[in-house]
């Protein structure tokens, strides 16, 4: 639904970057590569907590 | 103690750092990754009093994220067991952000204060109170400090010689932080973790240094790297005295 305050594996927090990550490399024309360098999410881990993540807040609101 | 240690820096921020330590047996440097891992105390929110909810998230799963945002902590003035009283006010439509949560002491405040909470449409409200505590690692994985701590050891590359003329030059991959023969330490990352691209045409040979190993903290910015390995010294230095004590009576 919202992204995972934390990474699974290792505990960093991920979620503060997704927005700009989601701005910059998923709704943007940037690298995800490269943004995630520069945001500072290095370990693999962490990475497929942000590129696999599907927010769907926005499916499920209506409902309540 | 008859050793002494020997500390440098390899990289160093608030938050990530890289050190060298000499002088330590893999038992002790394990000791000190594990206290820093489950022995050094952190404020997280524990206990939530939600007075309105009406978002698509169920209380417990708002909860759970609560849990897991790190709050900054100043271990001087605080003791195992002490709460922090947090709040939160947001209506709808907006995101709930971390960096809305108000807390009732002036040190402790919310490390990231970018982390989406829940958002909201329009109509939809959260509001709570809630109780951070200040707990270790041990009781619950939120109460950690330190993240992805680890250590290897160091590495000593030495050049045994040049490689034959037609030898084929394969990639030599190592990760860590190596010694050259002139001593000077230098991060893996520098060369590409190749070998090869820093000695290209030479015959190498690495070996462990014994007793040296190359920390790698990280903490969730609840305190600052340093702070984080003084208290995890700390925990085990507090240990040998309550045995000590427990043997002499
Ligand atoms: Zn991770």
């Amino acid at each position: 639904m919202m992204i995972p305050v934390r990474c699974f594996t290792c505990g960093k927090v991920v979620s503060e970057h997704y927005e700009e990550f989601q701005a910059r490399a998923q709704a943007g024309d940037e690298d995800p590569q490269k943004v995630l360098d520069d945001l500072g999410v290095n370990r693999h881990c962490c990475r497929r907590m942000m590129v696999s993540h599907a927010d769907l807040v926005d499916v499920v609101s209506p409902y309540q | 103690m008859t050793t002494e240690f020997d500390v440098e820096f390899i990289e160093r921020t608030d938050r990530n750092a890289r050190f060298l330590v000499r002088g330590l047996t893999p038992a002790f440097a394990n000791g000190i990754r594990r206290a820093m891992v489950a022995d050094v105390p952190t404020l997280s929110i524990d206990t939530v009093r939600f007075v309105e909810n009406s978002s698509v998230m169920f209380d417990e799963m708002i909860a759970l994220r609560l849990g897991l945002i790190p709050l900054t902590t100043p271990l001087d003035d605080f003791e195992l067991g002490d709460t922090v009283t947090v709040a939160l006010d947001v209506e709808g439509p907006a995101t709930a952000y971390s960096g809305d949560i108000v807390t009732s002491e002036p040190g402790v405040e919310v490390a990231d204060k970018n982390i989406p909470i829940i958002k909201l449409n329009s109509g939809q409200r959260l509001e709570f109170e809630a109780d951070a505590v200040l707990d270790r690692g041990k009781d619950h994985a939120k109460h950690q400090g330190g993240v992805a701590v680890g250590y290897r050891h160091l590495q000593k590359v030495e050049v045994d010689g040049d490689l034959g003329e037609f030898d084929d030059e394969e990639p030599q991959i190592l990760r860590g932080v190596i010694e050259t023969e002139d001593g000077e330490l230098i991060a893996s990352s520098e060369f590409d973790h190749d070998l090869t691209k820093l000695y290209p045409g030479k015959e190498l040979s690495v070996t462990d240094v014994p007793g040296a190993f190359v920390f790698h903290v990280e903490t969730d910015g609840s305190f600052s790297v340093e702070e984080l390995v003084d208290r995890a010294a700390e925990t085990i230095g507090d240990r040998a005295d309550e045995l000590k004590n427990a043997v002499a009576v």
